[in-house]
């Protein structure tokens, strides 16, 4: 069991910091941003070329992160690679310490910075998910999926997740929700007979443009009364917005 | 059917430009249908060409052909008499015509004068949609009559990926999203339950070699095709 895998079980609440790696080679303002964010968030979600703009390597941006002791969860996308990349990546990433992933299907490319790239997707996130559960070593992996509940219609999202699970989701991160109604329909469609969801969901959210970062503990409480295990906070990146942010959460 | 689109005129005629006779030479049939390259599009063509020339002040000759097909030999034999003489040949046929045309002609030089689209169908009067991707692997039968490998731009085949917004595309709010349509379908029918399973990734083994098929019976009865 990973530490990540042990306190999503443990913890009543997490918090996560979704992290865009660096445009560019330079490390160090990854590296300021890691350490501010070290010992007050439960991890962080490394992208990956997320929005198919090109950025640091996961692999590389959450080594660092580790190193500073942020416990990173590492997104790995379809879009840019075959299975033989996802397996020698999850590889790589494994001899490096690190366990824990996401696993999701990637934004298209012609919304990023390399609209004329080939896409790859020789794989899909649910086949990817079971690519890393039969890999050489991949019982020790804790694997998640993407799940986005403000897609439309939804019956054919709850159904993909379901198979996501099959497959070896054992917690799903979401797309930035505002609301509790926004969550609903994720949470009902995976809830068991008891209650609980049937693995953990943690929310995306992300401040809008007029809200005070006091709002951040009224979502984590709204999102948590709807059945989120945690949130994922995302931001454009400055440590002074993290600062404010992750105090009014009580970090 | 094959579906094309006729290069950028500019694009042709600067091909054109290192020979004084050529042969423009139309394909009857995919690409005679998607008003692209057949008979009277080979007519235009070389006159926009024989204009575009006389005014450049070059001497150019452009004669016209058109083959039932450019993908069949016995077709293509048929226009030995006319290239003869002829310095280069323009194809309005898809790539495989262009391809086979080349071939058979080899070495003259064979300038393309379509860009291959698609495999799709006839839609309305003028109007062609993308329907298949020759995948080697058919998945219709599980996904309702609806390919998500051509119409989903991810190719994904266990469901729909999370852009999809109101059933449109991440990529194209104008664009159905495949996996809407394939749920539509097959909700109407009854017939979800069949999209429970996890499919398995698709083998892109064979799509590494150029694709080669015989008939069982044209194997037996002329011993062809070693």
């Amino acid at each position: 069991m990973t530490e990540f895998a042990r306190a999503l079980a443990e913890k009543e609440f997490m918090i996560l910091a979704r992290l865009d790696p660096p445009a560019g080679p330079d490390p160090a303002p990854w590296q300021e941003t890691a350490a501010s964010l070290a010992g007050r968030v439960d991890a962080a979600l490394v992208s990956d070329n997320r929005g198919a703009v090109t950025r640091m390597a996961a692999v590389t941006a959450a080594w660092l992160l580790q190193q500073a002791g942020v416990p990173p969860v590492v997104v790995f996308s379809c879009r840019d690679r075959n299975r033989l990349a996802l397996a020698a990546e999850l590889w790589a990433a494994q001899a490096l310490g690190l366990r824990d992933f996401l696993l999701v299907s990637g934004d298209y490319v012609t919304l990023g910075d390399q609209p004329e790239a080939k896409p790859v997707y020789d794989l899909d996130s649910v086949q990817a998910l079971d690519l890393a559960r039969n890999l050489d070593g991949g019982s020790d992996l804790f694997t998640g999926a993407a799940a986005s509940p403000t897609a439309s219609p939804w019956p054919p999202q709850a159904m993909k997740l379901r198979k996501k699970i099959s497959a070896g989701a054992r917690f799903l991160v979401t797309t930035p929700v505002h609301t509790a109604a926004e969550l609903a329909p994720l949470v009902a469609a995976l809830t068991l007979a008891g209650g609980r969801p049937l693995v953990p969901v943690l929310a995306g959210w992300e401040p809008g443009a007029e809200d005070d970062p006091a709002a951040a503990g009224a979502a984590a409480r709204e999102l948590g009364q709807a059945g989120a295990a945690g949130l994922v906070l995302s931001l454009s990146g400055e440590a002074g917005e993290w600062n404010a942010l992750l105090t009014a959460l009580g970090r | 059917m094959i579906i094309a689109e006729r290069k950028p005129f500019a694009e042709i005629e600067a091909a054109c430009r290192p020979y004084r006779r050529l042969l423009v030479v139309g394909c009857g049939t995919c690409v005679a249908v998607c008003l692209t390259g057949g008979e009277k599009e080979a007519h235009v063509l070389a006159s926009q060409l024989d204009l575009a020339a006389q005014i450049a002040g070059r001497e150019q000759d452009f004669a016209v052909a058109c083959l039932e097909r450019q993908c069949d030999r016995e077709f293509l034999d048929t226009l030995e008499e006319q290239a003869e003489g002829a310095e280069a040949l323009v194809s309005l046929a898809c790539g495989a015509g262009i391809q086979f045309l080349a071939e058979r002609f080899a070495p003259l030089p064979v300038l393309a004068g379509v860009n291959t689209t698609m495999i799709g169908i006839n839609r309305q009067v003028g109007l062609w949609e993308e329907k298949c991707r020759a995948c080697r692997d058919c998945l219709l039968t599980l996904t309702g009559g609806v390919c998500p490998v051509s119409l989903c731009p991810k190719g994904m085949l266990n469901g729909p990926c999370g852009g999809s917004r109101d059933g449109r595309c991440e990529t194209d709010p104008e664009r159905d999203c495949a996996w809407t349509l394939i749920w539509n379908r097959l909700e109407a029918a009854g017939r979800l339950e069949q999209l429970t399973a996890v499919v398995p990734p698709r083998s892109h083994g064979p799509a590494g070699l150029p694709g080669r098929q015989s008939h069982p019976a044209y194997l037996r009865r002329y011993e062809a095709h070693d």
